[in-house]
């Protein structure tokens, strides 16, 4: 269906008309088409919408189709477009991502400590006031974490995305973090509060909002905040900072010292490093040079916008579901014009023959029933984008990955824009046209000396 | 009446048919009839004379199998469908019997309905529907649906529709068959008013002797043909 | 009976209205029947059950999970009655295609030992004798031929071979064991498609002659297992084992869990927590009354047609719980007949020539349309076709046959 059409090329690079956009670009043609008749020939407007409201059951009916339809794709489309808004947000344009070689997934990557070493002095990284590289190194691992008090029936444990890293202001700079409170410490512990010396000192970490409100519901509150404590692995953490990462991938992060994390879970190298580039054009270079010309270690650099763009994957293949749903739902809301107008127009084959007689065009008659379906599908429509629009600010989990398995589970806002709107709108608009097409030509056909008897 | 005036309605050896099979069914065969400007025609047979045929033919809602008519200066026997449709909007008023308003317009709305197939603006159209539905009675009524309309009533809004374009030809079809006697008389007085006041050309197809009393001529139709002609 | 008779002609007065209102409900009813078979499927996997429980051990704290080969000799003790009911699994990846590699050129396989193929791996353990032979002969030639795999016939399509074929993997999990493999078997469709499965023991002895080249271990010696199933006959027996394995002295280098299938899947679905709620509250509902909808629609229209027809009939001497009847059987006549024609076409269809849904979740491949659509079809059929006519029914059962001629010019 187009409108899903226009999201992929907008998400991709402009692909060529496929068949499907001309058929598409052909029914556009033609409702601007029906549109110009009504207006420059005078269709009787009003007419076709009393009838409307004279048989106000059935239109309630078919228009319901409509709003059913739109109104869940916007929602689903708002989901698909908050994954986007989460991906293009968390990436800059002048990061560069560097994996191990042959790793395109955090979780498989490994860098040599030697390795890379180097590569903050190239020049071209960004230096900040006190001249230190602004770089970000990092350890990523998922912890799979018992949930204390499961309720019955939901998952006994949770996925912790856990990200190490050594100098916390700069690691902040490069991912363009702000923070509520403050980042860890040099030594990135501290006493337990009690002032109980047996007990094990507690790890400082800084966490998203996404994650502080999932690990406030085994607490019974609504969100975690400065000072409270949580679990990760066998170790006990204190919150020091909330990143205000809403929107990004981050949200769903637990950052703590490299040390500690590296240490608790195994994992010794950094998995990812981040350089943030002087400019983007400067961060091009950059990435040329990593690529092609830097020989001491196995990395795979990358654009970081470039690096989230590849985790989209997940989110077009949602996009090809809802492509399937909205399509198939369509055969829905398309039957049910198709039969209310062929009624329309069983009853009122008279009134067809009277305005033919009167000196109304067999086109006038064709645009005067079209316009019936489409404003069916206007009305029905516009309730379905308002109603769907509601969902625009809800929370929810999901997963974005490159679609081959893996992948960051993230917390994302839906997100209804106007653009969603216009093709929902849209999507509507060719549904009552496809719908009422049949049966307005049929009704144009009609010949006039039979109407009448 | 002027003789040099050429009538307005001029009928030439018109025939109308209808293949069935491979059977030819004749409807109309060879007729010719004049009409001039501000008469009123009554055309009379039994059903399957053709008479509701012929007044077709006149009106441009059908074209002649062989013959010409012609309206005015226009021959419409060769016209396309469009041009008819055209034609018929500035042209022809019809008055039928089960008077064919379309019921989810107030009686307003149907008087100004052709006019929307005319270049008038907004202020124009409702100045001559209300000239029209003052013409024949009803401004206090145009408010209401046909629904809400008695049967004579609704006739009235058909003749106030039929005649609003201000065309050169009024034709009605069984104008009093669907109405009481009293409704009936009402509605030819109303018809004979407006060809006085107008001076419009009426044709009219009638069972109804009383209607076709009113008319100038009286013309009979048997078989397809004209068989008299009553003064 | 003569009432059942009108029913049928009326069907089949208005052929256009019943061929869409059919065609409607009948892909409505698909889309219903493929998602409910998704969410059915994802229910039992991660329902807990009390009996015949599948565990699974991983690394108790990291994703991926990565424990040391050494720990699958150990283990085996707290198999229940041996190493027949437990499976280790080691993930080995590559691309046949290094200098591309191109989505289609991946070559990702299950290193197992080759019979529990048929005795252990979910579907294939429950095979008709006839298949589930030829898996025991691919096992059989795999044991024999290490470098044997057996592959899924829709991976096979995309990597562009065949039974017989002999290709070289470039690996990206084991840097420098590229292997070179003879494809000796396929899965049957349906969920293990894109899938392939090789001997562990060709793996292992790979990794051993690398490190002893190399003169020392590789980088991933000690993280090439991933997981280990068990089969468990009952709750206390799985309750047991769980104990000793979490708190047993054997397993300090790397710690380790065992849970159950169940749970371990749900673990990983709770990303999909919404995306599923979605289409089970969301979606699903919303389809149902969309066809309620259009049924409804289709049944007043013809009921508004009839109006004087049914009127006729209550002259006749019709009483009105017998056209009340009439226009909900024409309905519900409609609604199980499409309604079972759709999903159990989709059942044939799906099942047997397309080998399932796609549907990439988590670690789900392709979903398989459940018996239970065979009864689901027919009755959402029914259902929708009834809430979609009462209405409409009820109006033509109070007609009032004065009003109706009334109106009759």
């Amino acid at each position: 269906m187009f409108p899903m059409h226009l999201l992929l090329a907008a998400a991709t690079a402009a692909p060529p008309l496929t068949l499907a956009d001309k058929i598409v670009a052909g029914v556009i043609i033609s409702i601007c088409g029906i549109l110009m008749i009504a207006v420059l020939a005078r269709v009787p407007l009003i007419y076709n919408i009393r009838n409307l409201f004279v048989r106000w059951p059935i239109t309630l009916l078919t228009g319901s189709a409509f709003t059913l339809v739109v109104g869940l794709l916007v929602v689903m489309l708002g989901f698909v477009n908050g994954m986007y808004r989460l991906t293009e947000n968390s990436g800059n344009k002048e990061n560069i991502i560097i994996l191990g070689q042959g790793t395109q997934d955090e979780v498989f990557s490994s860098l040599g400590f030697a390795a890379v070493d180097d590569i903050e002095n190239l020049p071209g990284v960004m230096r900040d006031d006190q001249n230190r590289p602004v770089v970000s190194k990092e350890t990523y691992v998922i912890v799979n974490q018992p949930i204390t008090n499961p309720q019955p029936g939901r998952p006994k444990r949770r996925f912790l995305q856990l990200r190490g890293i050594e100098v916390p202001d700069l690691s902040g700079l490069v991912h363009r973090v702000e923070l509520q409170g403050e980042w860890f410490s040099t030594a990135g512990v501290r006493p337990d509060p009690s002032g109980d010396a047996s007990k094990p000192n507690l790890v400082e970490s800084v966490i998203g909002q996404g994650i502080a409100r999932t690990l406030a519901g085994d607490v019974g509150k609504e969100s975690l905040t400065i000072g409270d404590q949580f679990v990760v692995g066998d170790r006990r953490c204190v919150v020091v900072g909330l990143m205000l990462s809403r929107g990004k991938t981050f949200d769903s992060e637990i950052w703590a010292k490299r040390d500690l994390v590296g240490k608790s879970f195994g994992k010794e190298t950094y998995t990812t490093m981040v350089l943030r580039a002087t400019t983007g054009k400067e961060a091009k270079r950059l990435e040329d040079f990593l690529k092609n010309d830097y020989s001491k270690g196995s990395i795979d650099p990358m654009l970081e916008t470039k690096y989230f763009a590849n985790l989209n994957g997940t989110n077009q293949q949602f996009l090809y579901a809802i492509m399937v749903v909205a399509a198939v739902m369509a055969v829905g809301g398309v039957f049910g014009v198709t039969n209310t107008m062929f009624a329309a127009i069983a009853q009122r084959t008279k009134d067809i023959g009277v305005m033919r007689l009167i000196g109304f065009g067999r086109l006038q008659i064709l645009g005067s029933f079209m316009l019936e379906s489409l404003f069916i599908a206007l009305a029905g429509g516009a309730l379905g984008c308002l109603l769907g629009s509601f969902a625009d600010g809800w929370t929810a989990n999901s997963v974005v990955g490159s679609g081959q398995g893996g992948g960051k589970s993230v917390v994302l806002e839906l997100t209804v824009d106007w653009k969603i709107i216009a093709q929902c709108m849209l999507f509507s608009l060719v549904m009552g046209f496809i719908g009422g097409l049949m049966p307005a030509v049929s009704a144009m056909r009609l010949k006039l000396l039979d109407t009448l008897r | 009446m002027p003789d040099f005036k050429p009538p307005i309605v001029q009928v030439d050896q018109v025939h109308k048919y209808f293949k069935r099979g491979g059977e030819r069914l004749d409807v109309l065969s060879g007729l010719s009839l004049n009409v001039q400007e501000g008469e009123f025609v009554a055309l009379m047979g039994p059903s399957g004379s053709g008479k509701t045929t012929l007044l077709n033919l006149i009106a441009g809602l059908d074209t002649p199998s062989e013959g010409t008519i012609r309206i005015g200066d226009q021959v419409i026997s060769s016209m396309s469908e469009t041009q008819l449709a055209k034609w018929r909007t500035r042209n022809i008023g019809f008055v039928f019997q089960f008077y064919h308003l379309l019921p989810v317009l107030t009686a307003f709305e149907n008087v100004e309905l052709p006019m929307l197939l005319l270049p008038l603006s907004a202020a124009q159209r409702k100045q001559q529907a209300l000239n029209a539905l003052q013409l024949v009675g009803l401004e206090h009524r145009m408010q209401h649906r046909p629904g809400q309309l008695s049967g004579g009533q609704q006739q009235r809004v058909g003749i106030a529709r039929a005649i609003v374009t201000d065309p050169t030809l009024i034709v009605a079809d069984e104008p009093t068959g669907d109405l009481d006697a009293k409704s009936a008389v009402e509605i030819l007085d109303l018809l004979c008013e407006i060809r006085r006041t107008l001076n419009k050309t009426i044709v009219l197809v009638t069972h109804d002797p009383r209607a076709a009393d009113r008319a100038d001529r009286i013309l009979h139709l048997e078989k397809g043909k004209l068989v008299s002609e009553t003064t | 009976m003569k009432l059942l008779l009108m029913m049928l002609k009326n069907v089949r007065r208005n052929l256009i209205r019943t061929i869409l209102t059919a065609i409607g409900t009948m892909i409505l009813v698909l889309v219903i029947t493929g998602i409910w078979s998704v969410l059915e499927f994802l229910d039992n996997a991660t329902s807990e059950k009390s009996q015949n429980i599948k565990g699974i051990v991983t690394e108790r704290w990291q994703i991926p999970s990565q424990m040391p080969m050494s720990y699958a000799r150990p283990l085996e003790d707290y198999s229940w009655q041996g190493p027949d009911n437990l499976m280790t699994w080691q993930f080995y990846g590559g691309t046949t295609d290094p200098a591309k590699r191109t989505f289609d050129s991946v070559f990702f396989a299950i290193a197992l030992e080759p019979r529990k193929i048929h005795t252990m791996m979910d579907e294939l353990d429950t095979l008709p004798p006839a298949e589930k032979q030829n898996l025991v002969d691919i096992a059989e030639k795999m044991t024999l031929k290490r470098e044997g795999v057996v592959v899924g016939p829709g991976r096979l399509k995309l990597l562009k071979k065949q039974v017989g074929d002999r290709f070289k993997v470039t690996s990206f999990n084991y840097r420098g064991i590229d292997l070179e493999f003879e494809i000796v078997g396929t899965f049957p469709e349906g969920r293990y498609d894109l899938s392939a499965a090789m001997n562990r023991d060709y793996l292992n002895d790979a990794m051993d002659a690398w490190t002893k080249k190399a003169g020392k271990p590789h980088p991933m010696a000690r993280k090439t297992l991933n997981l280990v199933w068990f089969k468990f006959p009952d709750a206390t027996v799985f309750n047991d084992a769980a104990d000793k394995i979490m708190n047993g002295p054997d397993f300090k280098e790397v710690p380790v869990k065992l849970e159950t299938a169940s749970s371990g899947i749900a673990n990983f679905l709770e990303a999909y927590r919404d995306l599923l709620w979605g289409m089970r509250w969301l979606l699903c509902p919303a389809i149902l009354v969309t066809l309620s909808m259009v049924v409804a629609n289709a049944i007043s229209i013809s009921v508004r047609e009839r109006r004087q027809e049914l009127a006729v009939m209550k002259v006749l001497g019709f009483v009105p719980r017998q056209i009340l009847i009439l226009v909900l059987g024409e309905a519900l006549l409609l609604g199980i007949f499409c309604g079972g024609i759709s999903s159990s076409g989709a059942y044939y269809l799906v099942n047997k020539v397309f080998g399932g849904i796609p549907f990439p979740i988590a670690f789900f491949g392709a979903f398989k349309i459940s018996t239970h659509a065979l009864w689901w079809g027919p009755a959402i059929g029914a259902t929708t076709a009834f809430l979609g006519s009462v209405v409409p029914a009820w109006s033509a059962r109070t007609v009032k046959v004065s009003e109706v001629f009334s109106k009759v010019a």
